[in-house]
């Protein structure tokens, strides 16, 4: 015979204070957790989802990154016109050259930050289809003009539509700001290519080259083409690839995350099972008189595990709430969390709670209910009908 | 094995140690005053054993924490040993209390994570007495209750009697003037509780130790020198007393013509 | 005092109960030692680490600008200057998949020690370091990583520089706080004309030593004066100033850290006020009874609160001690990130430790204080009365 749900419910109604107090415990650390989750997160997808399905990079082979690579004119000049690579109405080839690099930008008090500039020409907009300009204009070439990506804009001095921008030896008017899907080109600031190899005394024009491939089934014959091209040591990969590489140097931070995690969960289990074991005390009469009723050992276990899960769900939803309201108040605050990139700039990455961060939160809330509780329902379970009876 | 109606004391000349003059309790319970007491007056001399007795809701547990200095009276006076009681403070009365009385109650008179030897020396460590002094006095209290096998044992394995002698030993182990007993018997089986009167009734007698215990158990009677009886917060007087007396002493079943208690 | 046996034995009372919650206060103190390492780390460089006489020259227009190579020299030559050194970024990755797991950089031998004599390497290996173009200098973080043993060779693949390099390792930075790796810049400078280019004639930073505190101001100023209205305009800072700006941009992630710690603490609080309660509900008896005999309010409340703080600050001891332990594991997990930077050191500061043990005993008594103080206050009578 198995205890209703009911009496699991009402247990855990008729003591409001310790139910809150237990569950206030699973609900700091679920907080604690979905927090450090949707940290790493935001930062993995920002990076991650920079990456276009149908582009390549191409850099120096032996280069882990757009800048610390260097790729001469003539290489560009090659493999632009090579087979596959998509083309405008114009018939112009899709291939964007592009040089990285790395300014000191000031932010808005005063502080210092590296900021990747890119030097563009007017095709990029083509080959980075995820970019959009939503205010103001794309720039014009050799005008000493810049556009600003959603993240850059407003945190940096000048960095907003009109004013102008300081950084490298010269300053750039910003015509526009662009949105690109809350990817890492938000954190971007694009300017001609050819003033910012001028600006930064760079003897090659450009690190590297992004192509958008004709079709899916032109991506692998390129990039190998390119790869393989005796003539330039040149390295191709898909720009998801790229990015996905770049994204998982976030993965040792993910093992500390959710070691943190887990430790807290713990602590927290500790806590939890103390007022349940106070609770067991408490109702000791009351479980010997279902005991004796005929309320079989694993009803009890079980009836006990479920008012133990009952208040981690509460935990949960108590923690998510409170931890969805905590990041956007964050996020507001802070204008976007600043981490540093494998390019050694800044990549400013809004902190969002995603779904799966919740979901991992849950899991830690319902394993830490669970543990918890398994040692008083199992005390609980083992009273005997007559020992019960007699303590009361 | 008489019950002496001694009203105040036999020895008039000495001023009483204690003395209750038209003392009234009164409190707030939810919307009701409740008049615990109403206009009692008494008076207890040194090296007596009195109890006070009466129905739940009569008074006496009250009139108990007035003496004992628990609590302070709304009107009147209540002087122990010389001292006005109504005059001091919360504080105050503790440590008068700590001075002045032993207590004992019916339950957890004992704390459960120490042995009957530092239970019976809890009171001491209000005291500047060295430690050794301490265990000293407690040794001899317990040895005085009949207990100095049991000195290290814990209240857990400890039986009922057992356990309210030590709180009789920690009751006397200050050697305080007044002892107050709140149903020492209440929890106990019939040889226990005779055990424990008997236990009372020779504190007072060897040792001139004043007693004042609060009960409803009719063998109480047969060791206490006098008996007072409340009812409904007023003391009972003149004929109300006696009448009351004979009713405690028919519930009490026959202890006064048997004489040697026979087990009821 | 006399009353440490009964605070003592009433600790023990329930002995899982105890057991439990110094079990989750111990584990909470290790989760918020570890989170301060992190901007402890942060401050320790700031004002620990950096050198009050060092400063460090670069483009002004950003670290990846460089300047010309014989600008070393004009500042080597300026009024205060004990020592001067270049630095270049090689971005080396000594990983299978290409990634630059630390930093290292080609330097000039021979100035290198003379700028940098708070690292601690010794003499002779700053002798070899000369003396053998191949060599390299090491911080003790990376040995430890990567199990290096001085005499090894290690290859690094360049990601700026078209050429991979072979070391010889020679010297060891033996503190926690330089994972740096350098080498030779001659060495750097023919491997690329052997390549064909004109070998390494730039510098990416210039660390300069001043002989004196107090000329560090003037010298700053000086060299950013020489670099005037050159190709390339310096701008000058002090080691703090750099370090601060360098890693600035993580502030966000410290305020994060910071409100992380604060509520693991609170559910610190949480837990041992529960625990303090419950205990001194099932003691109500006793404590009335205790009062009743004449033990005044503010005993029982101290020897409450007493209990409390005796078992969170135990918890804490040990927390703190199992964070020591942890951090040597969580080196190797996450160390030195690119993320990170100097938050993922993990040390722990005596600061962070006095701020662990604080913490608990603070907490304990906030804990215990609401319930020791509920039952210490009541009037006697009505301890009793709720009891009886």
């Amino acid at each position: 015979m198995a205890l209703p749900l009911s009496y699991s419910l009402r247990n855990v109604r008729a003591r409001p204070a310790r139910s809150i107090m237990t569950a206030g415990v699973i609900a700091l650390v679920v907080v604690a957790a979905t927090l450090f989750l949707g940290l790493i997160s935001s930062l993995k997808r920002t990076v991650a989802i920079s990456g276009d399905p149908m582009n390549l990079v191409v850099m120096r082979k032996g280069s882990d990154n757009d800048g610390s690579s260097q790729i001469t004119l003539e290489a560009y000049q090659a493999i632009r016109f090579f087979d596959g690579v998509a083309r405008d109405a114009d018939d112009q080839p899709l291939a964007s050259p592009e040089l990285v690099v790395q300014p000191f930008l000031r932010t808005k008090d005063g502080g210092r930050e590296n900021v990747l500039a890119r030097g563009v020409e007017p095709v990029a907009l083509q080959v980075h289809d995820k970019v959009r300009i939503v205010e103001g204009r794309m720039l014009n070439p050799s005008s000493g003009e810049a556009i600003v990506g959603r993240g850059v804009a407003g945190r940096y001095a000048g960095a907003e539509l009109g004013r102008e921008l300081e950084f490298g030896r010269g300053r750039w008017k910003v015509v526009g700001v662009f949105e690109a899907e809350g990817s890492s080109f938000e954190s971007e600031v694009w300017v001609d290519v050819r003033e910012l190899a001028n600006d930064a005394k760079r003897p090659f024009p450009y690190s590297g080259v992004r192509i958008r491939a004709a079709s899916e089934g032109d991506l692998a014959r390129l990039e190998r083409r390119i790869d393989e091209d005796p003539r330039y040591a040149l390295d191709a990969q898909l720009e998801t690839d790229y990015y996905a590489k770049q994204s998982e140097s976030a993965n040792s931070l993910y093992v500390l995350v959710i070691g943190i995690a887990v430790l807290a969960g713990v602590g927290a289990g500790f806590g939890a099972a103390n007022t349940m074991y106070a609770a067991v005390q408490a109702r000791t009469a009351e479980i010997g008189t279902l005991r004796a009723l005929g309320f079989s050992r694993r009803s009890i276990l079980i009836a006990f595990q479920i008012e133990a899960v009952l208040l981690s769900l509460l935990g949960f939803l108590l923690g998510a709430v409170l931890a969805w309201a905590l990041s956007l108040v964050l996020d507001w605050l802070l204008g976007g969390i600043a981490f540093g990139a494998e390019t050694f700039t800044t990549n400013v990455v809004a902190l969002r709670v995603s779904p799966s961060d919740l979901v991992g939160a849950l899991g830690l809330a319902l394993l830490v209910g669970i543990l918890g509780g398994l040692g008083p329902a199992w005390r609980a379970a083992r009273l005997r009908p007559i020992e019960a009876l007699r303590k009361a | 094995m008489q019950a002496p109606r001694a009203h105040g004391g036999d020895t008039p000349d000495e001023p009483p140690l204690i003395r209750i003059d038209s003392v009234s309790r009164r409190y707030i319970r939810g919307v009701d005053e409740v008049h615990a007491l109403e206009g009692v007056s008494l008076q207890i001399h040194s090296g007596r054993f009195v109890a006070f007795m009466g129905p739940s809701g009569s008074g006496k547990s009250t009139l108990m924490n007035l003496v004992s200095g628990i609590d302070r009276p709304s009107e009147g006076e209540v002087i122990v040993a010389g001292q006005s009681l109504g005059d001091l403070t919360e504080d105050e009365l503790a440590e008068w209390r700590a001075r002045h009385v032993g207590l004992i109650f019916q339950f957890f008179n004992l704390i459960p994570v120490l042995n009957a030897l530092d239970n019976v020396a809890l009171p001491l460590l209000l005291t500047d007495l060295s430690k050794a002094e301490r265990v000293r006095r407690a040794e001899t209290a317990l040895r005085v209750v009949g207990l100095d096998e049991r000195i290290d044992h814990f209240p857990r394995t400890l039986s009922g009697g057992e356990q309210q002698r030590v709180a009789i030993a920690r009751a006397i182990v200050t050697d305080p003037d007044l002892i107050v007993a709140d149903e020492p018997t209440g929890d106990l089986d019939a040889r226990n509780a005779e055990a424990i009167l008997e236990l009372l009734r020779s504190l007072k007698h060897d040792f001139g130790k004043t007693i004042v215990m609060v009960t409803h158990d009719p063998r109480a009677l047969r060791f206490v020198d006098h008996a007072f009886h409340l009812d409904k917060g007023l003391l009972l007087e003149g004929d109300d007393a006696r009448r009351a007396d004979q009713a405690v002493q028919l519930a009490a079943g026959g202890g006064l013509i048997s004489g040697a208690g026979r087990a009821s | 005092m006399k009353y440490a046996h009964l605070v003592w034995r009433n600790l023990w009372r329930n002995a899982l109960r105890t057991a439990m919650t110094g079990g989750a206060i111990m584990l909470a103190v290790v989760l918020v030692c570890l989170l301060l390492t992190m901007p402890a780390g942060m401050d320790a460089m700031l004002n620990d680490f950096a050198s009050n006489t060092r400063l460090t020259v670069h483009n002004k227009a950003g670290i990846v600008y460089s300047m010309p190579y014989s600008f070393t020299r004009k500042v080597r030559q300026v009024d205060g200057v004990a020592a001067a050194v270049a630095w270049v970024w090689f971005g080396g990755a000594f990983e299978e998949d290409g990634r630059v797991t630390f930093p290292n950089f080609a330097v000039e031998a021979e100035h290198i020690g003379a700028v940098f004599p708070d690292y601690p390497i010794t003499q002779q290996q700053l002798a070899d370091f000369q003396r053998y173009r191949d060599g390299a200098i090491v911080g003790r973080q990376i040995m430890q990583k990567y199990g290096w043993k001085l005499g090894q060779r290690v290859t690094l693949k360049s990601t700026v520089w078209p050429v991979d390099l072979d070391f010889r390792l020679v010297g060891v930075i033996d503190n926690e706080r330089a994972p740096h790796f350098w080498f030779n810049r001659e060495y750097l400078d023919q491997a690329l004309r052997e390549k064909g280019a004109n070998g390494l004639g730039i510098a990416g930073t210039i660390w300069v030593r001043a002989d004196d505190p107090r000329k560090v101001n003037t010298i700053m100023r000086k060299v950013d004066e020489m670099s005037r209205n050159s190709e390339a305009e310096t701008a000058s800072e002090t080691e703090k100033s750099f370090f601060a700006n360098f890693f600035g941009s993580l502030q966000g992630l410290v305020t994060i850290i910071l409100i992380v710690t604060g509520l693991v603490s609170l559910c610190i609080v949480f837990i041992a006020a529960n625990t303090a309660s419950m205990g001194v509900r099932e003691r109500a008896g006793e404590i009335a009874v205790m009062k009743a005999i004449g033990f005044p309010r503010r005993v029982i409340f101290t020897t409450l609160l007493a209990e409390a703080s005796l078992l969170s600050t135990f918890a804490g001891v040990l927390g703190v001690a199992l964070a020591v332990g942890l951090t040597g594991a969580l080196q190797a997990a996450a160390g030195w990130s690119d993320m990170l930077g100097p938050l993922g050191n993990f040390i722990v500061t005596p600061l962070v430790i006095v701020q662990g043990l604080f913490l608990s005993l603070f907490v304990g008594m906030l804990a215990g204080v609401v319930p020791s103080f509920g039952a210490a206050r009541k009037p006697v009578v009505e301890s009793l009365h709720e009891v009886f």
